[in-house]
């Protein structure tokens, strides 16, 4: 063996940390190979920076600059121009906001648009000017501008919260205006009855200027005080009309102007819960008061039977689906702050499925690693938070880096206007440890890396946990790793295309704190035995490896160099494969029962589209027929088809009479003679009247009345 | 949105009532008159859906036919000639939490009242409508209606109608807009009784002519229909209708016809022999006319003074 395999071989299981001491070990000075073509972020469009549009009207929350570009040289463009001539300008106006947004503190759509469009028209000629004019006017949108860095997760979020609440707010709102407008109206249509608007003055005061002179109020105040007072509002209703419109008008959860607010924003687990309990009693006075409001206005409002009712309502903890009506709380916290304060307050509020949002955002998922063991350990605190939530069944769950958070904004929003609690796990992207590499890619690097895959959990997506959980968005999802082509020059110039996965390790080499896991391997010594880790994973690791895995790394002057990887940080890539392999088990089942269902679908049963309005219950209709259960001979109707005409009734009413649903049957066949039940039957419109035999054989002029009963046997 | 509680209390304090206590007052129609089949299935629709009495509001116009708010013992408004539908529209209005029902007679709708028919049908209001079409004008003694057919002899036309009948049913289908168009016959009472709930669960126009027989003026129209049950043609499908065991065994003509096809209902409806039974034409997603005329801002008293005082600000005409 080459003197130099084995020096390789010996950090590879010994890592540096043995060799020399770990803190001071020198920066790798390298990215992933992969990421080589995304130095300058500024000049390539991808979902940043985004724009969060504070428009009501808006479809969305938040849309891409790129996407907004796009729609204004559509709008742009719409006067009988050329679209295709927008595209020069769009692009250069486009760049120039990202270079504006790149530098720094967020700020209004429309502000940018004008700042670059009038560096960029200086200098231009007039018909590009023209066009840099347009599109900044189609830009003039009520938007705030973000990059994607560490304050973006809370503001993103906070963003959606407050136009979920927003919408809230307007509906809650329309509630309350109309329950106090129609109470206010008994109010007032109880005063228009009263005495004192019969007074001369008030009868005055109620009829227009312009003809007040013709009338005489005094004769017709005499008249109206004939009249008997009726229906005035009992003080008993009137004073439960009066408080309630008192609650309604000083509640504070969405109040009318002029009332203060509560705040539903926090930065702190425990204080959220705090006030969440601070103001049950307050949650439970207006949901009452509601109930009292609707029920006083379908004048339903009965005092034995509501009153003590109500009382019992007020000292019970309210019924959590009626806090549908009410705000939600925002907490953002942060993933470390949240560690050191414990847990306990959150799950205290997800346990309890208290009308909560929860984000938690983690600026750096390698941190925990070092626990003392030397362990390099991925997205451990997420993970844990992630599943204890999933594990109460109830809670919204999701997570995602902030590179994904603008994919997953459908999801993002279904979270927040899910009506029970949500937590919202996000990985920043902005560590201080990441060498050289921005936040946006640094996130993404870990979603593509499976170190923080981006999953969902549904509680009301489906009945049971495939159903519910979902791993959509997640590059290549099917694979270990995704795999990319890398096309790069060698030293002879050559062209050459390798496909590359992109690993665990790959996002770990991005930290310059786990420098000592890694070792470049001098150019000279490309020819010993070198396999890309990936294909390292499935060894035993006790085995002494044939190949020795490595990773393909750029310098800033993009060089390629080849990195070796020591032993633990390849048990811990295996550990996230497994990791992933696992989530997917779970998406894959969902998958597979789509797929299943989707057959089901396809050939409904046979008795899926029987049943309808007019389908008889299927028990056996032969033997059910009227005419078996029957001795012979005795008279019956029909009952099914007679047309409530009346004229069996007419005949002779204690015979014949009507059921439940107004159709007519025999009650009694001895209540009348034979006649009339020939007559009664002739003289049914339907013809369902069926005689029989007659009872009396005395009855005269049988032989005719038999006669004519013949039709209708 | 609702709070739960609400729900709750309201469901609390449902009343059902029976089938009697919906009744009002004695019919004062003829003896086998069709119309006391109508007034029997109309009120067991009210028990078995639960309606409340004060809740509910059967507009009429004149006719005998017209009486039909007289017995029922919820809100009623014996309308003028010709104008139920209008009375109708602005009770919708109004009072949108009332149900709306609307009884009128051939005369009442596609005569005098014919132009009102065409644009409520357009404005397909959440507005349930029984014709009752018994092909003449019963209350006054037997004159010609638009509907009465071709050499019908009355009081009006002695040497029997000169005009072809016209034939309410493709009229309606015809009306931008349609969204619901069944028909039924007094005299089968199983279907009419499952029409009658099928254009009242319909939110829109729901438009149901029921063929009624007048024994006082017309005894043997419909004899020929009622002797012979083939020439009923039941209308089935999934979507719509499905004629029982029974009911298709005392009447086999029956034919599978999707209510969501528009130019089937109207060849269906032109068929001058047989009397189609069923739903011919049923579409929920014709948009309700309250729906798009309702503004979502609250009328409060404020609102409508502050509207009322701008309009009339225009003409003001301000001293010099
Ligand atoms: C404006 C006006 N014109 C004429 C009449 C007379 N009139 C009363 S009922 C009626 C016809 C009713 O026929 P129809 O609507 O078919 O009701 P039916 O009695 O047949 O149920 C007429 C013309 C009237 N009441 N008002
Ligand atoms: S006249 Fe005709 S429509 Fe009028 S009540 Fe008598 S049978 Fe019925
Ligand atoms: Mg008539």
């Amino acid at each position: 063996m080459h003197a130099e395999v084995r020096s390789h071989i010996a950090f590879y299981l010994t890592e540096k940390q043995a060799l020399a001491e770990a803190a001071d070990a020198p920066p790798l000075g390298l990215r992933p190979a992969l990421l080589a073509r995304y130095r300058d972020l500024a000049r390539l469009r991808y979902d940043y920076p985004v724009a969060l549009l504070r428009e009501a009207a808006a479809p969305a929350a938040f849309a891409p600059l790129g996407a907004l570009v796009a729609r204004a040289v559509e709008r742009a463009a719409a006067a009988a121009d050329d679209p295709a001539r927008y595209a020069a300008p769009a692009l250069a106006l486009e760049l120039e906001l990202r270079t504006l947004a790149a530098r720094g503190t967020p700020a209004p759509l429309a502000t940018l648009a004008d700042a670059a469009a009038g560096r960029l028209a200086r200098g231009a000629d007039a018909p590009t000017a023209e066009m840099l004019d347009r599109l900044r006017r189609a830009l003039a949108i009520d938007a705030e501008l973000v990059e994607c860095d560490a304050a973006l997760p809370a503001r993103l979020v906070t963003h959606l919260w407050q136009s979920v609440q927003q919408r809230k707010a307007a509906a809650f709102r329309d509630v309350i205006d109309r329950l106090v407008l129609k109470l206010g109206e008994i109010l007032q249509a109880d005063r228009a009855r009263s005495a004192a608007a019969r007074t001369p003055e008030a009868l005055r005061a109620a009829m227009g200027t312009v003809d007040r002179d013709a009338f005489d109020f005094e004769a017709m105040a005499q008249l109206l005080a004939r009249l008997p007072e009726r229906g005035a509002l009992s003080s008993s209703r009137r004073q439960r009309i009066e408080a309630t419109l008192a609650v309604l008008a000083a509640q504070r959860f969405f109040p009318a102007s002029g009332v203060e607010p509560y705040a539903f924003r926090f930065a702190d687990c425990a204080d959220a819960l705090a006030a969440f309990r601070e103001r049950l009693p307050e949650m439970a006075k207006l949901a009452r008061a509601v109930a009292v409001a609707r029920l006083e206005i379908e004048g339903e409002y009965s005092e034995p039977r509501h009153d003590a009712l109500f009382e019992r309502i007020l000292g019970a903890a309210p019924d959590l689906r009626a806090l549908e009506l009410f705000p939600h709380y925002l907490v953002c916290v942060d993933a470390r702050a949240l560690r050191a304060r414990g847990h306990d307050a959150l799950m205290e509020l997800l346990a309890g499925a208290l009308p909560v949002k929860v984000l938690v955002q983690s600026d750096d998922i390698l941190e925990e690693t070092l626990a003392g063991t030397g362990q390099v350990a991925f997205g451990a605190h997420a993970r844990q938070l992630t599943s204890m939530a999933m594990g109460m069944n109830e809670v919204f769950v999701l997570q995602a880096a902030a590179s994904h958070l603008v994919r997953a904004g459908e999801r993002l929003q279904l979270a927040m206007e899910y009506s029970g609690p949500a937590l919202v796990s996000v990985f920043s992207g902005a560590c201080a440890h990441a060498d050289g590499v921005p936040p946006y890619l640094y996130a993404a690097a870990a979603m593509e890396s499976r170190a923080f895959p981006a999953f969902a959990f549904e509680p009301v997506a489906g009945p049971d946990r495939a159903a519910q959980f979902s791993l959509a968005g997640n590059p290549q999802e099917a694979r270990d790793w995704p795999v990319h082509r890398l096309d790069y020059e060698d030293a002879e110039h050559q062209g050459v295309s390798e496909e590359v996965a992109f690993t665990l390790a790959d996002f770990v080499a991005c930290d310059r704190r786990y420098a000592n896991h890694f070792e470049r391997v001098p150019r000279a010594h490309w020819g010993a035995p070198l396999a890309p880790l990936a294909q390292c994973l499935d060894r035993q690791a006790k085995d002494l490896p044939e190949k020795l895995p490595c990773l393909l790394m750029v310098d800033d002057a993009n060089r390629l160099h080849k990195v070796m990887v020591d032993e633990r940080l390849v048990r811990e890539t295996r550990r996230c494969r497994d990791f992933w392999r696992s989530l997917r088990a779970l998406g894959a089942r969902r998958e597979r029962d789509a797929a299943r269902a989707g057959v089901r679908d396809a050939q409904p049963p046979a008795a899926a589209q029987a049943p309808s309005a007019m389908e008889a219950p299927p028990a056996a209709p032969e033997t059910a027929a009227p005419a078996t259960e029957r001795p012979a001979g005795d008279p019956y109707i029909e009952t099914a088809r007679c047309s409530s005409c009346d004229e069996c009734i007419q005949v002779n009413n204690r015979m014949f009479a009507y059921d439940e649903n107004k159709q007519a049957r025999i009650v009694d066949p001895n209540a009348g003679t034979y006649r009339q039940l020939v007559e009664a039957a002739e003289s049914c419109q339907v013809a369902i009247i069926h005689p029989g035999k007659p009872r009396n054989p005395g009855e005269p002029g049988l032989e005719g009345l038999l006669r004519r009963a013949e039709p209708f046997q | 949105m609702t709070l739960s509680a609400t729900e709750c209390l309201l469901q609390l304090a449902e009343e059902r009532h029976a089938l009697e206590e919906y009744q009002s007052g004695v019919p004062r129609w003829c003896t086998g008159c069709g119309d006391h089949a109508i007034l029997a299935a109309v009120q067991r629709l009210c028990r078995d859906e639960g309606l409340r009495p004060e809740k509910t509001v059967f507009v009429s116009g004149i006719g005998c036919s017209s009486r039909f708010p007289h017995y029922m013992r919820t809100y009623g408004f014996h309308g003028i000639h010709g104008r139920a539908l209008p009375i109708a529209e602005g009770v919708r209005m109004a009072r949108p939490d009332l149900t709306v029902f609307v009884n009128t007679g051939d005369g009442d709708c596609c005569s005098i009242g014919a132009a009102h028919w065409i644009h409520a049908v357009r404005y397909n209001m959440d507005i349930t409508v029984f014709l009752h079409d018994n092909q003449i004008y019963g209350l006054t003694k037997m004159q010609a209606s638009p509907t009465s057919p071709r050499g019908l002899k009355s009081n009006t036309t002695p040497r029997g109608a000169y005009l072809e009948a016209l034939q309410p049913l493709t009229v309606t289908l015809g009306v931008q807009n349609v969204s619901f168009v069944a028909q039924a016959a007094d005299w089968i009472p199983e279907s009419l009784y499952e029409i009658v709930k099928a254009a009242y669960r319909h939110r829109g126009f729901s438009f149901v002519r029921i063929v009624q027989r007048c024994p006082e003026w017309l005894p043997k129209q419909w004899d020929p229909w009622l002797h012979d049950p083939k020439r009923i043609l039941l209308l089935a499908h999934a979507q719509g209708l499905r004629p029982g065991p029974e009911l298709a065994r005392a009447y086999p003509n029956q034919i599978e016809h999707d209510p969501s096809n528009l130019d089937r209902a109207r060849e269906i409806a032109s068929d001058a022999d047989l009397i189609p039974v069923g739903i011919l034409y049923c579409n929920p997603d014709v948009p309700c006319y309250e729906d798009l005329q309702l503004g979502t801002r609250l009328r409060t008293v404020d609102y409508v003074r502050a509207g009322l005082e701008a309009e009339l600000d225009k003409f003001t005409v301000w001293p010099q």
